[in-house]
């Protein structure tokens, strides 16, 4: 049984003075989450790793170089889910913290809970020793500019969106050497977003799932339409409907234009190895470690092959 | 409560505390559509005492939204006045007499969602209103987003005119009871969740064929502060999409959520599956899985509902036509006409 893990740096109009660093961003985040597997470390492990790669990379909308909310201040969520106990941990909107996909995982270990929001979630980082970063620390003069521009100009979500201007989630799925299938997605949500917003990607069924007996996914894209459709949970039904995982992805992702006019992409593993990296948007960065392949792709039916060593 | 009557010489009379089911009528169907409204008051074990009062409760709102429809309300306000109707009672645990978390406050969750367009509107852990499933409906109306927390949602609720309720307003003395009984260590939660008060719902669907749900709750007893349950996570707390029908469940949260309840009901019945035997194999997955325990009010858009839990209780009750049917044990369904009251 041959582990594979997939990530993704988010699903939006990914302009060309980003395209370079956001591929690099997720081949970096896959050859270091797939180090974990091949020293037989489990899913859950690994793709743990590799969204804390993906949240300290400023490019990303995660963690580091995670947007402001419309008070400027960060407001982060985060999910990371075990296919195979079905357990979960998940954090909505916490302040200042490096990695909420690693507090997401505490709250799961640490906890009989699984998702944790606000002051809540902050003062349980703080019980468990996660330090509180500056919001300077966390945030870019890039996206720092980008708030301050948009202070001055109102759009809605939807436009924003649609506009190249949005940045977006990360996420990872894999499937160890064991058949254990993990998920994990973390976000700093939409730029400008309301006070205490949370999006798609902290909600169980929506941003992430993981089951060992469907398979593993997360998603990224428009977090309200990724709501409606339940998505991750939608793409799994399909798969235990007998569908192959790029199907399945692509059937919802379908679902989800043609309903709710919501664009998104997602990333998916079965416990037999077999991954999809699917999505509705016009680019999204994407990345997936196999044997001693890297993959990666950036454009619609782009699929780039090099050695992962 | 009066007394009550025999609906009609066709029907076995239904007689308050004794055991008796009409065979075969688990899932009630009607003839072409027919609206309904079905709540649930949390699958809980209610104590003895409080027994009565509990199914006035969910009769009362069931009632009440039932009204709504007929007076030319959607399926969406039907749920809404349902379930403000079980947040305003201190005998639920949601609005007043929410269960307190650990620092002994009150933290609430709730959703709403509209199966016509797939919107739904959540809030969590909010602390200073009356009604929290009125904020989660005006976060699906009022703004580009479906999901407000904490001080963010209570910023909102100040913005839109929700007026400010302190703490003490929502704490009942039975509540803070309850909080001081958990604190004691070796006290189990879970278990005691088992007991008292629990989440509302309720589902509907009106003559246009509209299903909604609505849900909320006070959460778990003694959580952590900022603990979220299923109550507003679409999907497992509740879902309603007009294709299939509309769930608003109750139970351990977190159960609910690992296995997103509300949604795994809907795609049995996307599958085919009654209404009713799809709620059976989502209860009966959540047990198989993880060993929990839970109940749900199901409705689909032809107007046949159900109520199924696997836990010993819960209150329940719904109005559709000239009925109203409501039950609190395992088992259980009482009838009463409308037509008959006073």
């Amino acid at each position: 049984m041959s582990a594979v893990l997939v990530v993704h740096g988010g699903a939006w109009a990914i302009p060309d003075e980003l395209a370079e660093a956001s591929v690099d961003g997720v081949k970096t985040a896959a050859r270091k989450g797939f180090v974990v597997l091949r020293n037989g470390g489990s899913a859950l492990d690994a793709v743990e790793a590799a969204v804390k790669s993906l949240e300290d990379n400023t490019v990303f909308n995660a963690g580091h170089g995670a947007t402001l909310n419309i008070d400027g201040e960060v407001e982060l969520d985060a999910i990371i889910m075990d296919g195979r106990t079905l357990n979960c941990g998940a954090v909505s909107s916490v302040k200042n913290i490096a990695n909420p996909v690693s507090l997401a995982r505490a709250v799961m270990e640490k906890t009989s809970h699984i998702m944790l929001t606000g002051k809540g979630a902050n003062l349980f980082a703080e019980s468990v020793g996660f330090s509180t970063v500056p919001t300077d620390t966390l945030v870019s003069e890039f996206e720092r500019k980008e708030w301050e521009r948009h202070k001055t100009y109102v759009t809605g979500v939807l436009e924003d969106f649609n506009t190249q201007w949005a940045h977006d989630t990360v996420g990872a799925v894999a499937v160890d050497s064991s058949g254990n299938v993990a998920c994990a997605t973390s976000t700093g949500g939409i730029r400008n977003k309301m006070v205490g917003r949370v999006g798609d990607s902290p909600v169980i069924g929506c941003g992430a799932y993981a089951d060992n007996f469907s398979g593993a996914v997360s998603c990224t894209g428009h977090g309200e339409s990724i709501l409606k459709v339940t998505l991750a949970k939608l793409i799994l039904s399909h798969v235990e409907q007998g569908e192959s995982v790029a199907d399945a992805s692509q059937l919802a992702l379908q679902y989800m234009g043609e309903r709710v006019q919501g664009a998104g992409g997602a990333i998916t593993v079965s416990p037999s190895g077999k991954w999809a990296a699917t999505f509705t948007t016009q680019r999204m960065a994407w990345a997936a470690a196999e044997n001693d392949v890297l993959w990666s792709g950036l454009d619609p039916n782009e699929r780039k092959k090099e050695n992962l060593n | 409560m009066s007394s009550i009557k025999t609906i009609s010489s066709a029907e076995p009379p239904q007689v308050l505390g004794k055991d008796k089911t009409t065979p075969d009528e688990t899932q009630h169907r009607g003839a072409g559509m027919m609206p309904v409204v079905v709540v649930h008051g949390g699958a809980v074990q209610v104590p003895e005492e409080r027994a009565e009062i509990t199914i006035s409760g969910v009769c009362s709102a069931a009632r009440s939204g039932y009204l709504v429809l007929e007076e030319g309300g959607s399926s969406l306000d039907a749920v809404v006045e349902a379930v403000v109707q079980m947040e305003n009672s201190p005998y639920f645990s949601a609005g007043c007499g929410s269960v307190l978390n650990v620092k002994g406050e009150v933290e609430m969750d709730a959703i709403v969602m509209d199966g016509k367009t797939l919107g739904s509107g959540s809030v969590s852990a909010v602390r200073d209103i009356a009604n929290p499933v009125q904020l989660a409906r005006l976060v699906m109306e009022k703004t580009s987003h479906a999901f407000l927390t904490a001080e963010g949602a209570s910023k909102f609720a100040r913005s839109v005119g929700v007026p400010e309720v302190s703490q003490e307003s929502l704490i009942t003395e039975y509540s803070r009871m309850f909080w001081k009984k958990n604190l004691v260590p070796d006290a189990n939660p879970v278990e005691c969740q088992m007991e008292k008060m629990g989440t509302v719902g309720a589902v509907a669907v009106d003559k246009d064929g509209n299903v909604a749900c609505a849900t909320s709750t006070g959460g778990m007893p003694n959580k952590m502060e900022g603990r979220v349950g299923d109550t507003p996570c679409v999907g497992s707390g509740g879902y309603a999409d007009n294709q299939s029908g509309a769930v608003s469940a109750t139970g351990h949260g977190e159960a609910n959520m690992r296995v997103t309840l509300s949604r795994l009901i809907l795609f049995h019945m996307e599958q085919g599956q009654s209404a009713e035997a799809a709620s059976d194999l989502g209860l009966a997955y959540l047990k198989s899985r993880l060993g929990a325990l839970g109940g749900v009010v199901t409705v689909d858009p032809q107007g046949n509902w159900t109520s199924r839990f696997s836990t010993q209780q819960m209150p329940w009750a719904a109005a559709q036509n000239d009925t109203l049917h409501y039950g609190l044990n395992s088992g259980e369904h009482f009838r009463r006409s409308f037509s008959e009251q006073h």
